[in-house]
Parts: structure tokens; C-alpha cells; sequence
């Protein structure tokens, strides 16, 4: 078991590795980042899609292929590693693989990423506040991967390596209703 | 039935000395009484005193007669008369020893069974007692169980009740809840310009905690 985990650890080192080789070459690490972190969510979180391209009884070409056409669009360097994850039949590792990557590119860029989330674009301001707190927090320069989501209402949602800072108005309006309707 | 027979046997018998008695009462007066008629009443006109002392002619044969029945009855009628008198006795000696021993076993059967019917009117009160305190448990049993299980069913209905108020209550206050913060969602969403959503933010950004402490 401790053997597969190394061998799954060591694997997924040299998808992350290889992609950010391929991403630092063509100057787009972060971009890289975004797009692969789309690609594993949607199969990951798509059991069928996940099945198909793991099943065994489909033949490896056909099952590149679906990944092929399923995320057409993509970066090819970023659907090149994905095809080659999906005919090894990796598809388990491929939150090791984010992982590692994202490691990897910040070692290669010198900083944490950290996911801002807010409703409007941030502002240069807000920018420099971000990074200027969670800098001095994390004893490293920061790069913010902006994304803007109606959905939250307001606030900002802050995330990296796992960890969260949820300051969002959907989540305060979610406590201050759970709490409405615990009182009693 | 054997009794009966010597009976009617000894009734016989003294019929048959009467009526020989009597025939030979008849026998010898008969024809002397034709002829001793005209005489006597001749007589009567001429003493009348000669009625009353009895003719020895006639007064003989009829002492001998009467002797003669007298020894007859006395040799055959009387014994079988007194036997029969005295069977007829002991008949009705035994028929009354019989009815008095009839009556002591009457009154003793009439005692036996007054004694038994006042055992049995006993042995009913007493049963309709026993009846009466038993009918009164059960009563006071069913009454208690009655008011236990209303007790019970009221308190299951008050719990009911409750649970149910709870429930509604909650229900609204997750309605209330969920209206508000809806409400409120819209009113963030849709009424606050860009500018205020980045004051909203910078305002958050100065609360919220760090990636450690999280």
C-alpha cells in the first residue's frame, strides 16, 4: 500500500513536472493552472465521464479520443499530459497531479497562488491590500488567480493548497439563516 | 294381599254364624207365633198385665235359641270376629305407626331441606357478595385503567401538539429565515454598484482571518 502510494506520488511528480516543463515553455504557467484544475474537477466530479475513460473494455484510442473532444479547446500541451494520463489508465491520480503541479509552479514562480473570488473584477487597490496581507501572513509573495462569480453576492472567497477564507455575503447570509432558523 | 284375604275369610265366617243364628231364631218362632198371636190377644183383653210376663212356652225355645246362638257365635263368630277386630287393629296400629314414622321422616326431610335451603339462600348471598365486590374491583379496575389511558392519550396528544407547534414554529422561522436572507441576497445583489462591492470587500478582507488560522 505504502509502495502504491510512492509509485502513485512518483507518477503524478512526473505529470506535473512534464506539464510544467511544456507550460514554462510556452510562458503560461498560471493559465496552465486554471485550465487543468477545470479539466480534473469536470472529471472527477463526472462519474461517468470518469468510468468511461478508465473503463478497460474501451479501447485506449477511444477513450483519448472522448478526452479530446470533451475538452477541445484547451490548452494541447495541458490535452497532450491528459491523454496520456487517460491511456495509462491514471485517472485516479489526477488530484496528486494538481497538486504536484501547483507546487511545482510556485516553486517556478517564487510565490503562492492564492484563488480570489469576488462579484466584480478586483481593482488595483484591492490587488496590492490582497497581496500585501497574505504576503506578510505567508512569508512569500502572492499571485492572485482572479474569478468573478455572481454567485457569491459580494465579498471575496480566498483559497490555496486547501485552505479557505470564505468572506463571501452568500456564506454570511447562509450562517445568519441557519442561525435564524436554529433560534428558538 | 294376604292380609286382605284372611280378612274377607273372617268377614265370611261371621256371616255364615249370623245367618245361622238367625235361621234358627226363625226356625222355631215362626209357627208359633201364628197360633200364640190369637191366644196372647186374647189373653190382653182378658189381663193386661199378662204382656209383660213372658210366655214359658215361647220364653224357652227362644232362651234355648239364644243359648244355642250364643255358644255358636261365641265358638265361631266372636274369635273370628276379635281377630279380624284385632288384625284390623294392628292394621290401623301399623298404618299409624306407619304415617307417624312417614311424618317424623317428612318433618326431618321437611328440616333437612329448610336447613339446605337456607345453606343454598347462604351460599346465594354469598355469591351475589362475592359477585357484588367483585363487580366493584372490576369496575374500579376499568375506571382506573379508563383514566390512565386518557391521561395517557392526552398526554400523547399535548406531546403531539408540541412537537407539532415546534414544528410549525420552525418552519416559519426557516421560512422568516429563508424569506430574509433572500431578501437580503436580492438587495446585495442587485442593488450595489461595483464600488460598493469592492468597499464590501476591502471591508471583509480587513475581518477575515489567515490561511493558518483557517
Amino acid at each position: 500500500m505504502s509502495t502504491d502510494r510512492t509509485l502513485a506520488k512518483a507518477a503524478s511528480q512526473v505529470y506535473a513536472a512534464n506539464l510544467l516543463e511544456a507550460s514554462k515553455a510556452k510562458g503560461n504557467i498560471l493559465e496552465i493552472t486554471a485550465e487543468m484544475e477545470q479539466i480534473f474537477s469536470t472529471v472527477i466530479g463526472n462519474v461517468d465521464l470518469r468510468n468511461t475513460l478508465s473503463d478497460h473494455a474501451i479501447p485506449v484510442t477511444t477513450r483519448q479520443s472522448i478526452a479530446s473532444e470533451v475538452f477541445a479547446g484547451y490548452d494541447e500541451v495541458l490535452l497532450a499530459v491528459f491523454s496520456v494520463i487517460v491511456q495509462r489508465n491514471d485517472i485516479m491520480l489526477l488530484s496528486r497531479v494538481a497538486e504536484a503541479y501547483l507546487e511545482l509552479a510556485e516553486q517556478a514562480l517564487g510565490a503562492i497562488i492564492i484563488d480570489v473570488t469576488t462579484v466584480v473584477s478586483l481593482d488595483d487597490d484591492l490587488r496590492r491590500i490582497i497581496k500585501d496581507k497574505y504576503a506578510a501572513q505567508l512569508g512569500s509573495d502572492v499571485i492572485l488567480r482572479e474569478h468573478v462569480d455572481k454567485g457569491i453576492l459580494g465579498g471575496i472567497i480566498l483559497s490555496t493548497h486547501g485552505r479557505r477564507i470564505d468572506a463571501s455575503v452568500v456564506s454570511q447570509l447562509e450562517n445568519a439563516r441557519v442561525t435564524l432558523s436554529k433560534r428558538n | 294381599m294376604k292380609r286382605t284375604f284372611g280378612h274377607k275369610a273372617g268377614i265370611a265366617g261371621a256371616s255364615a254364624a249370623l245367618a245361622a243364628s238367625a235361621l234358627t231364631m226363625l226356625a222355631s218362632p215362626v209357627l208359633a207365633f201364628a197360633s200364640e198371636a190369637t191366644e196372647a190377644a186374647a189373653e190382653s183383653e182378658e189381663n193386661p198385665l199378662a204382656l209383660l210376663i213372658p210366655n214359658p212356652g215361647e220364653f224357652i225355645p227362644m232362651l234355648v235359641g239364644f243359648i244355642v246362638l250364643w255358644i255358636i257365635l261365641a265358638k265361631v263368630g266372636w274369635p273370628t270376629i276379635t281377630a279380624m277386630l284385632d288384625k284390623r287393629v294392628n292394621t290401623i296400629k301399623d298404618s299409624l305407626e306407619q304415617a307417624e314414622a312417614a311424618k317424623v321422616e317428612s318433618e326431618r326431610l321437611l328440616a333437612e331441606h329448610k336447613a339446605q335451603l337456607e345453606d343454598a339462600k347462604k351460599q346465594a348471598a354469598q355469591i351475589i357478595a362475592d359477585a357484588k365486590v367483585s363487580a366493584e374491583s372490576i369496575r374500579a379496575q376499568i375506571q382506573a385503567k379508563a383514566q390512565d389511558e386518557s391521561s395517557a392519550m392526552i398526554a400523547k396528544a399535548q406531546a403531539a401538539i408540541q412537537s407539532e407547534k415546534k414544528a410549525a414554529i420552525a418552519e416559519l422561522q426557516s421560512s422568516v429565515a429563508d424569506l430574509s436572507v433572500a431578501v437580503a441576497g436580492r438587495v446585495v445583489g442587485q442593488d450595489l454598484s461595483d464600488a460598493q462591492h469592492r468597499k464590501i470587500v476591502e471591508h471583509y478582507l480587513a475581518e477575515a482571518g489567515s490561511f493558518d488560522v483557517n
